[in-house]
């Protein structure tokens, strides 16, 4: 699920990058922000990060004693992704192997339905493998309509890794 | 919220930050990164240099998992799904997956059927019939 949230920072502003005029310390600002911003991938509580939208509020600067440059705090709205647990999604499938099918959705691509969260459907081997039941099969490309089981948050990585399953109604491939 | 075990989107039990937050549905979101990455297009040669991975990848799966392209029925479907007194993630889910009946709209959103809510299942197909009305005349 995509999530406009308001996050507070605070932005760090070099003693050089200071000016007189108003609108240019502004820009300085805003620049700093989405370049923080776009470093920053994602975190554990409110997932990818991947755009900011607005800049609503810029505090009073503080000066650092040490450099002199200027903190400013900022309150800013941006959009996030972020799976959980229960929720209904679908993905597309990118890598079907032996003991089970690799999901995308979003920006994150370890999602992982495992054979025996798809009950009915079997492996076939071969140039392309598939996962099939009597009527409809899991191959790569195909979209599939999922339930999360589990997410689990890697901070080496700054990713996220999550469990589906096709166990409930209305779930599976969809045609 | 703290411990994990407990999260648990059928019965609406999710983060409290994303009860506070507003949730975006996918179609809302393809207009949002459309725009962010047109408006890169024009500063600069090579826009898909200046984006993200994690954008890149959003922006293609939005584009193909967007039931509504058109920015007024993008409108539209949040207007007439915030008169149905869903949470904002019913909402999404719905205007996500675009259910077809009652019952797998149900099997979609659980927590919509939970005791005390007045969600009958005319209120439901009602609703439904009105998303299908936007879809129709896109």
């Amino acid at each position: 699920m995509f999530l406009k949230v308001q996050l507070p920072w605070n932005v760090i502003i070099p003693a050089e990058n200071l000016d007189a005029k108003g609108l240019m310390l502004q820009r300085a600002i805003i620049i700093r922000l989405l370049g923080d911003f776009a470093a920053r991938k994602a975190t554990k509580d409110l997932g990818y990060y991947h755009a900011v939208t607005t800049l609503d509020s810029i505090g009073e600067g503080r000066v650092r004693q040490q450099t002199g440059d200027v903190i400013f705090p900022v309150v800013f709205s941006a959009i996030t992704f972020k799976l959980h647990k229960g929720e209904i999604s679908e993905g597309v499938v990118h890598k079907v192997l032996k003991h089970g099918v690799l999901l995308k959705c979003g920006p994150i691509e370890n999602i992982f339905l495992a054979p025996r969260k798809m009950p009915g459907y079997c492996y076939e081997g071969g140039e392309s493998p598939v996962f099939r039941d009597k009527l409809s099969k899991i191959e790569k490309d195909v979209v599939v309509r999922f339930i999360v089981i589990g997410t689990m948050w890697l901070e080496a990585d700054r990713e996220f890794q999550a469990l589906v399953s096709l166990e409930g109604d209305y779930l599976g491939p969809i045609s | 919220m703290s411990a994990e075990e407990e999260e648990n989107a059928t019965e609406l039990k999710i983060g409290d930050e994303f009860l506070k937050a507003k949730c975006l549905m996918n179609c809302e979101v393809a207009l949002i990164l459309e725009h962010k990455y047109e408006q890169l297009q024009q500063m600069s040669e090579d826009p898909l240099n200046q984006v993200s991975q994690v954008f890149e990848k959003s922006l293609q799966y939005v584009k193909r998992f967007s039931r509504y392209k058109n920015p007024d029925a993008v409108r539209q479907v949040r207007e007439i799904l915030s008169r149905y007194q869903l949470a904002e993630f019913e909402l999404c889910v719905l205007g996500n997956l675009c259910p077809e009946t009652v019952e797998e709209a149900i099997a979609m959103v659980p927590s919509i059927k939970t005791k005390g809510r007045a969600h009958d299942d005319e209120a439901i197909e009602k609703m439904l019939n009105d998303l299908s009305l936007i879809k129709k005349f896109e």
